[in-house]
């Protein structure tokens, strides 16, 4: 199938929904309101979201609510494009939602962990989406193991399989890493499956983003967690654009953060780090707004390919974060010339 | 040949028959139940006021639903398990329905058994769970088939660990280009799927790290077993010695299932078989209204089966149930009765296209055999073909005797036969004319002929249409659209009167001058304007029955339509003449290429192909156009199918349903 007629009609898709995308007024009006309520009442009535939140009455609205019920309107787009795709590109894109059920699935094995009800987490958007599983089973478990079990049957399964057998101590941390991990492994299998042009540009794309979060991975990894070099190693994303393995071993191999910093000044990530007290909180802001630009790029660049639709899903991701992000600073009370600081869309 | 006469039954009786009677109508499988509670609202029941109706006439004043829900799920569950255990297809066995009730006991009974049969059952799972790990075991041990050591000894090395793990490929990759920084000698063993199979060795004092290294790899261990003497291969046989004794136990487990079938064998499709007695009985309760003492159950009937129904009755339940039969006309409200058609064998298998589009009304004419006979003819005037015919019918009787799709293989075996007829008529055989002669005309020769006589055949067509839907008015009374209506006698008149003229006009055969018959249709048509009012005058009802001026301006139009719709009704059957000439003209072509392929076997090739493109092609596009002039020309003017189906609540009801 030649490109025009695999891409034309999806991209056209894309751009009319991206036309629907928050604008920077309404980022600033957001910004100004003072409560969840009067930020549910503005995207009811002035934005995209109306159609997700039509069912509810704004003064309603909780939290919690709120962000399942903007998730809710990533699932509408995304399936939306699915419905433009056949066969392995189909299957591509549906793999793309690995990504948020595996984030949702790790928040509630983080609460299970804790003690804290499953249940609390019945309206999760995601969890199901990928796995296609029975999703009760996931909101009755009360251990970590339970969660396990009520993936069998699902692509996560054999990835964690292995922590079935015996060591449950410290399997929480496991059971994140195995998940985030699985995740790049199904990622490039589906991608293998596309055409070549096709793999290259998400190569691309994805091997900025590896990049990114495996710098960030081996940093806070030296800094808090305090693990082996070959730990950090292993837990590395095998997929890179900038940043070669032999680079990033002996970024993992750094003797302290000193020698760890100069190693990433001579990338052309360096911007992460400003070796003030500003580093960690800014961090994934700067990371997302550099993948936002890189992606932006990248669309530019490659008409007509896989890119627009894998880049318009990341791009609903951060609007998403970033009304989660503005509610949270309306509830802790950050004035609004600070809170766009913790934003992706730079204002 | 012809829509079935039903009545109306109501039963009436003690809450006690309740049971029995509702099994008593699931067997007899004759009843198209109604809602009892939503009957009786809106139609007076016709009681009489003597002392045996006394009871029943005070109960109506305090009916209510039946609310009882039953929970026959577990016991479903439990046959369901019988079922799988002794790999048993269950059947509704007929000796085994009675409306008595056995179904608590053989429940009850059953349920004991299942008890131990679960425990045997348990065993076997146990003993296959057991027979997977020691397989699994072997697996693990082959890996290390090519070493002659002895696994006890691998394991319990003092101060070294041995162990055999599994890593997928990317991970294994990992660990390859860090092999300097882990603590323990690698050995690559095996590869499987997209996995690694390592042996790692490992000095005590670092275990701890090399498991932090491991773990953070993913690894799988491969598990070695405990106990047992030897290098791998004695444990090879040790442990295919021990599946073998385990098998045999999980076949003895198996027959002793085996003597328990032999022995409850019957029960299980007794219960089976009143199980689904009782789920249809279930549904017979819901639909009946309850009074303190009695019940109301309200279905219809047809006409043939209603003896066999009260005899039934009489002779379980004596006096004690009142059965009321009732004619459908005399009631005014309320549900419309169901439609049940009767057809012969010729002409059965196309009740499905006409319930695609509708099933008819109770009042209405049976319209299937008309449109099989038509439907056949229309088919095989596009598609005549003596060959092609031949692989339609046996395609069709395929269909209907291995694939059990008795109503389309049905329907594509009539079509066939009648394709073989005109195919005969035609002189065509497999696409060429040259084979045998034509009976009756050869198409291409004479391409006005087949044009004319296709319109002709669509007015014949049409005219029984008409007639049909005459019949229908008139059996409906309707006068209003029976007389004066479109595709009434009016709209009949007006369609001879031009067919007639145009006849005349074309032929120059026109005995009276042009503005007579031309003064007839204006007048038809003005009548038709009219028809309401003037159905009005001569009912006695009122003459308009929204406002005047609504009703003028959409009776305007109607009769717009009406002109372009009988014009446009009787060209559209030209297109039967045009597919006849089409099957031949898509045959020459495919010949066209066969011979410019100057190769006999070449050109043979390229004719099975033509006529296999033609086969699919031409008689998918016969087939929906010959739908079409049905639905579009001729239902339009005398069938509606507002009807509801006929649906009897019986124990085979959804099984029997095919055409």
């Amino acid at each position: 199938m030649d490109n025009v007629t695999r891409f034309a009609a999806v991209n056209a898709k894309i751009k009319t929904m991206e036309g629907q995308f928050l604008k920077d007024e309404d980022y600033a009006s957001l910004l100004k309101l003072e409560s969840s309520t009067e930020v549910a009442r503005y995207l009811k009535e002035k934005s995209a979201y109306s159609e997700v939140l039509a069912s509810v009455a704004a003064e309603d609205v909780h939290r919690g609510m709120l962000e399942n019920l903007i998730k809710q309107n990533m699932v509408k787009s995304i399936d939306k494009i699915i419905h433009y795709f056949t066969g392995d590109y189909k299957d591509f894109i549906k793999t793309l939602y690995a990504k948020y059920e595996i984030e949702e699935l790790k928040a509630i094995a983080r609460a299970v962990y804790n003690g804290q009800d499953a249940g609390d987490f019945k309206s999760s958007t995601f969890i199901g989406k990928y796995s296609k599983l029975d999703t009760n089973k996931v909101f009755e478990a009360k251990h970590v193991r339970d969660i396990i079990a009520a993936l069998e049957g699902s692509e996560f399964y054999k990835f964690l399989e292995p922590l079935v057998d015996g060591n449950f101590t410290e399997n929480l941390f496991r059971f994140e890493m195995v998940l985030d991990m699985s995740y790049y492994t199904i990622l490039q299998r589906e991608w293998s499956k596309l055409s070549k042009r096709d793999m290259e540009i998400l190569q691309h794309a994805q091997g900025i983003i590896a990049d990114l979060l495996n710098i960030q991975w081996v940093y806070r990894g030296k800094k808090f967690y305090k693990l082996s070099p070959e730990e950090l190693l292993n837990y590395t994303i095998n997929i890179n654009y900038r940043l070669d393995f032999n680079l990033l071993k002996s970024l993992c191999y750094a003797q302290n953060l000193e020698e760890f910093f100069r190693l990433v000044k001579t990338t052309k990530y360096s911007f992460m780090f400003k070796e003030d007290e500003t580093t960690d909180i800014y961090m994934e802001r700067r990371m997302e707004r550099h993948i936002y630009f890189e992606l932006k790029a990248l669309v530019r660049n490659y008409n007509l390919s896989i890119i627009s639709a894998f880049a318009f899903i990341i791009f609903l991701e951060y609007e998403v974060k970033d009304i989660i992000s503005i509610v949270e600073a309306i509830r802790y009370k950050i004035p609004a010339e600070e809170a766009h600081k913790y934003i992706v869309r730079k204002l | 040949m012809a829509v079935e006469r039903m009545k109306i039954v109501s039963i009436i009786g003690k809450l006690s028959d309740l049971d029995k009677i509702s099994r008593l109508i699931v067997m007899s499988g004759s009843t198209h139940v109604m809602n009892a509670l939503s009957e009786l609202n809106s139609n007076n029941i016709n009681l009489s006021a003597s002392q045996e109706h006394m009871q029943a006439l005070q109960e109506l004043a305090h009916l209510g639903p039946y609310i009882v829900r039953r929970d026959l799920s577990k016991d479903e569950i439990m046959i369901k398990a019988f079922q799988e255990l002794f790999s048993l297809k269950l059947e509704i066995c007929e000796k085994y329905l009675s409306i008595g009730d056995e179904y608590e006991n053989i429940t009850s009974d059953l349920r004991k058994v299942h008890e131990g049969v679960s425990n045997i059952s348990g065993g076997i799972g146990e003993k296959t769970a057991n027979i997977e790990r020691l397989q699994r075991y072997l697996e693990n041990v082959g890996y290390l088939r090519n070493t002659s050591l002895k696994i006890e000894e691998l394991k319990n090395m003092r101060f070294i660990r041995f162990r055999l793990l599994m890593l997928s490929n990317d991970n294994f990759k990992k660990l390859e280009l860090n092999i300097e920084n882990v603590p323990s000698v690698v050995f690559r063993v095996a590869a499987i799927d997209r996995n690694i199979v390592i042996a790692a060795l490992t000095p005590e004092d670092l275990g701890e790290e090399a498991e932090r290294i491991f773990a953070s790899l993913n690894y799988k261990e491969l598990e070695l077993p405990d106990g047992y003497n030897g290098n791998a291969l004695d444990i090879t046989k040790r442990l295919q010695r021990e599946i073998d004794k385990e098998r045999s136990l999980v076949d003895e487990l198996k027959a002793s299932v085996l003597e328990l079938r032999e022995k409850y064998k019957d029960d299980v499709v007794k219960a089976y078989t009143l199980l689904e007695l009782e789920k249809k009985a279930e549904k017979v309760k819901q639909d009946a209204a309850l009074g303190h003492n009695m019940f109301f159950i309200f279905g219809f009937v047809p006409d043939s089966e209603l003896d066999g129904i009260s005899n039934k009755i009489q002779q379980n339940f004596s006096d004690s149930i009142v059965l009321m039969a009732d004619n459908v006309e005399d009631r005014r409200h309320g549900h419309a009765p169901p439609t049940k058609i009767k057809n012969n064998i010729l002409v059965r298998p196309f009740e499905t296209l006409i319930s695609m589009y509708g099933t008819p009304s109770y009042g209405e004419k049976d319209p299937t055999p008309f449109f099989a006979i038509s439907y056949m003819l229309l088919f095989g005037a596009m598609f005549g073909d003596l060959g092609q015919g031949l692989i339609i019918l046996l395609g069709g009787l395929f269909m209907s005797y291995k694939m059990k799709n008795k109503s389309f293989g049905g329907i594509l075996a009539r079509l066939g036969a009648s394709s073989m007829l005109f195919g005969a008529l035609y002189g065509s055989i497999f696409g060429s004319e040259e084979l045998i002669e034509p009976l009756l005309i050869r198409p291409m020769a004479n391409i006005n002929t087949m044009l004319i006589a296709a319109i002709v055949l669509g007015m014949i067509l049409i005219t029984i249409s008409y007639i049909y839907s005459l019949l229908n008015h008139y059996s409906s009374r309707n006068v209003e659209e029976g007389l004066f209506g479109r595709e009434g006698l009016v709209g009949f008149l007006f369609f001879l009167t031009l067919v007639y003229t145009v006849w005349g006009k074309a032929t120059s055969h026109l005995a009276v001058s042009i503005g007579l018959p031309i003064g007839i249709m204006a007048a038809l048509l003005v009548v038709m304007v009219f028809k309401q009012p003037l159905a009005g005058l001569l009912t006695g009802h009122k003459l308009y029955e929204e406002s005047p001026g609504d009703y003028y301006i959409e009776a305007g139009f109607g009769v717009i339509e009406t002109v372009l719709s009988v014009a446009s009704n009787i060209i559209s059957f030209i297109r039967v003449g045009a597919f006849a000439l089409n099957h031949v003209g898509l045959y020459v072509a495919f010949a066209t290429m066969a011979e410019m392929l100057n190769s006999k076997v070449g050109g043979i090739i390229v004719l099975v192909i033509g006529n296999i493109i033609i086969i699919g092609l031409e008689g998918l596009i016969v087939f929906i156009q010959s739908l079409r002039l049905e639905y579009y020309e001729l239902f339009s003017k005398y069938y509606s199918g507002y009807g509801v189906e006929y649906r009897p609540i019986g124990l085979f009801n959804e099984a029997n349903t095919d055409g």
